[in-house]
């Protein structure tokens, strides 16, 4: 007997591990159910479409489209990658998948979307962001469509500002060093003050300067990219940045980036004046410091030239529908809804850049999301469309090594940029 | 049990002389399968969750396998190209002489405080030890990644309290020092992290070998006038050299393969200068998505393991009832 339960125990074991390896995407649709009841699986990320949207997304679909049910769900992008890869890899993976537009190109290259190119009218591929669609291209073919798009602009403290004699926010570097000056010598005798919160691995914010130069930290060479980060256009971003530190005198770690911690936590104590941090960065501060946001406002990263604003990274996303959907012909109608006028235009009302319209007057209506969008218009650039970029960002990226050692003076300028586009060349061709 | 149950059945019944030695053949036969048939779930298990997977390994690092080729289910054979490519990489020596010496390090580390500590328990009054081990059970059962955090808030530049300490004894040069600017220094803080969470381990092990010296032979040493150095060789020692030698083996095998702490700390920084071997393939694998070169990784991984503990395997090989010393 007791070898029977040991043997059935066995078994169990082996049942279980075995199961284990094959469906390791959790979660996926249950699609294949008979007749004509299908399950369309939707993944979308944490903080991307508001719920207001989706659910009235999801009616409209599930009303348009007979015995289909949407199971929606909303991913934390922390370890999405992980877990998209098995997602991706299993049997029955979701139907309509949101990817990082950092990300999109590496899913792209490894031929496991589904190939969008010849549905690109249909989803009003006239009016996409044209850095998101880059995104969602490889080798001349359309993997992924355009979400949204997002960019860093800078909040600040109304208050502080007109304390401090600031009259209007800084439109060129040179104010934005004097509006530094003015905030420290006003309210400089707290030593918890901080000008301008400013963490030492913030690289999205380096690539605006950089880009502000003129430069970039990598040039497409045909299919290759070869990093540029010791042009000197680069070095003089970098510098600028250590000018910006230096003269707020932050207490952000240097070895560290804007998300460790947390930086509108940070903000959300009242003790910093300034942070270059996405728009709703100013909602997660108000959680802690409800009064926050109204004595908050954001300007454009300005730039070198008086009265511009600096480019700036495009952040966003992009949406695919994976090879293996079983459904696939429902998730392009999904997409079609998604990305059609009315939703465009909620998109742009909760603060977004939206992917697939060019009407962003929604976005004018708060401060904020019309700073982002004044911002978006000195133009926008991605991160280097190769699939090689996704690994940088899940793995060491060189750029945040490069920022550390040269703000803590443990490499001069040189040595750290040279360093860093060796590193970034081995990425590339990784 | 139902192989017992035949041999009691009593023979009388049974006809004489020829059957019966066939049925004695029978029952020697079951006799002898059953150690075997009780063993076999638990080979059976150990074969699907340990033999499968690592075969599972050894066949993927033969394979080219990008996320591609997963979803795809399509198996592309590249022979040793996963290998020529690990090896030819300069960045992969580097690593594995890394590894080698951070594992000599902390293991070296965690049993020389592992057995100061047993003896310092065993001089200790009652309240005093269980004190000592109940500090010592609490740093065993905390969560690896909380260690890891309040270990980075210790070491933080800013607000790090061992830096604002060191300030405050007078050491004015660790005011904002950076703990994590060099891949030596932050492997240093990771090995002090790793200590103080294998210590427990290895001191209680190395602890109740000491108990099993007994006390009779400590005091004919003292009478016999010898000195607490003396005392420790020749009666301590000889009761814990097989346990700090298992403990020291066990060591390897655990911190050769650490990553959650090492990943966690810095990501393998700065300039990758405190990547070990694991987070080289997780680099490969997870982040890169290579997962034959990953595989590749692990292979060789292994491979160096079994290098370094050849000697314990050999001696494990040649004693029997464990007496390894």
């Amino acid at each position: 007997m007791k070898r029977l339960t040991k043997l059935m125990a066995g078994a169990a074991a082996i049942a279980l591990a075995t199961a284990g390896c094959a469906g390791s995407g959790g979660g996926s649709s249950d699609s294949s159910g008979g007749g004509g009841d299908k399950t369309l699986t939707v993944w979308l990320m944490n903080g991307s479409a508001p719920e207001t949207l989706t659910d009235a997304l999801n009616k409209e679909f599930e009303a348009t489209h007979d015995g289909v049910t949407v199971k929606y769900e909303v991913q934390e992008w922390n370890g999405i990658q992980d877990k998209l890869t098995t997602a991706l890899a299993s049997q029955d993976p979701p139907d309509v998948i949101e990817l990082g537009n950092t990300q999109a190109p590496s899913f792209a290259a490894d031929g496991v979307l589904t190939d969008l190119s010849g549905d690109v009218d249909a989803l009003g591929g006239g009016q996409w962001l044209s850095s998101l669609k880059d995104s969602g291209e490889w080798d001349g073919m359309q993997y992924a469509t355009p979400f949204y798009a997002a960019n860093r602009v800078v909040l600040y403290r109304t208050d502080m500002f007109q304390q401090a004699g600031i009259a209007a926010p800084p439109t060129s570097r040179q104010e934005w060093l004097d509006a530094i000056t003015k905030l420290k010598a006003k309210f400089g005798s707290d030593p918890q003050f901080q000008p301008l919160y400013l963490p030492g691995q913030n690289w999205y914010a380096l690539l605006s300067f950089i880009y502000d130069e003129g430069g970039d930290i990598a040039e497409k060479n045909g299919k290759d990219f070869k990093a540029t980060v010791n042009s000197a256009e680069a070095k003089a971003g970098l510098e600028f940045y250590k000018q910006l530190v230096d003269a707020s005198g932050t207490t952000a770690p240097k070895d560290n980036d804007e998300q460790n911690p947390e930086q509108a936590g940070i903000y959300g104590q009242g003790k910093v004046a300034m942070m270059i941090a996405l728009p709703w960065e100013l909602g997660t501060a108000a959680k802690d410091n409800p009064d926050i946001e109204k004595n908050s406002s954001a300007f454009a990263i300005p730039s070198k030239t008086a009265g511009k604003a600096a480019p700036v990274f495009q952040g966003g996303s992009n949406l695919a529908i994976p090879v293996n959907s079983k459904n696939s012909d429902l998730a392009k109608d999904y997409l079609k809804l998604l990305l059609s006028e009315k939703y465009q235009k909620q998109l742009a009302e909760a603060g977004m850049v939206p992917g697939a319209s060019t009407d962003l007057s929604a976005l004018d209506a708060k401060p904020v999301s019309k700073a982002m969008a004044d911002a978006s218009k000195g133009g926008g650039k991605a991160a280097p469309a190769t699939p090689k970029w996704a690994t940088v960002e899940a793995g060491q990226n060189p750029l945040k090594d490069m920022m550390t050692a040269y703000l803590t003076g443990a490499k001069d300028l040189d040595t750290a940029t040279n360093d860093a586009n060796t590193a970034l060349d081995a990425a590339f061709k990784g | 049990m139902t192989a017992t149950v035949h041999t009691a059945v009593p023979a009388g019944t049974s006809p004489p002389a020829p059957p019966r030695a066939r049925r004695r053949r029978t029952v020697n036969l079951g006799e002898r399968a059953i150690p075997y048939l009780l063993l076999t779930p638990a080979v059976v298990v150990m074969l699907v969750l340990l033999g499968w997977p690592a075969v599972q390994v050894i066949g993927i690092s033969f394979r080219k396998l990008d996320l591609g080729e997963l979803v795809r289910g399509e198996l592309v054979w590249v022979g040793f190209d996963n290998y020529t490519k690990v090896l030819s990489e300069p960045e992969f020596w580097t690593i594995t002489l890394r590894t080698v010496l951070f594992t000599s390090a902390v293991v070296a580390g965690t049993v020389l405080a592992g057995l100061l500590i047993a003896l310092l328990m065993r001089h200790l009054s009652k309240p005093v030890r269980v004190a000592l081990q109940v500090t010592l059970v609490l740093a065993w059962a905390t969560p690896i990644l909380a260690a890891t955090t309040v270990y980075q808030w210790i070491f933080d530049q800013q607000y790090g309290i061992l830096n604002k300490t060191l300030v405050k004894l007078g050491f004015d040069s660790f005011q904002g020092f950076s703990w994590f600017s060099s891949g030596t220094s932050t492997l240093t803080v990771i090995g002090i992290l790793i200590v103080w969470q294998a210590v427990p381990f290895v001191c209680f092990t190395i602890y109740a070998g000491l108990l099993q010296a007994p006390k009779e032979l400590y005091e004919a040493a003292a009478m016999d006038g010898a000195t607490s150095w003396q005392a420790f060789t020749t009666v301590s020692w000889p009761a814990v050299r097989p346990l700090v030698t298992l403990a020291t083996f066990l060591s390897v095998i655990w911190d050769f393969k650490v990553f959650a702490q090492v990943w966690a700390m810095r990501q393998g920084g700065p300039d990758g200068e405190s990547t070990t071997l694991p987070l080289l393939m997780y680099l490969r694998g997870i982040a890169g998505r290579h997962f034959g070169v990953a595989s590749a990784v692990a292979v060789l991984m292994i491979l160096v393991l079994v290098v370094l503990t050849a000697r314990y395997l050999q001696l494990l090989l040649r004693t029997r009832e464990g007496d390894i010393s």
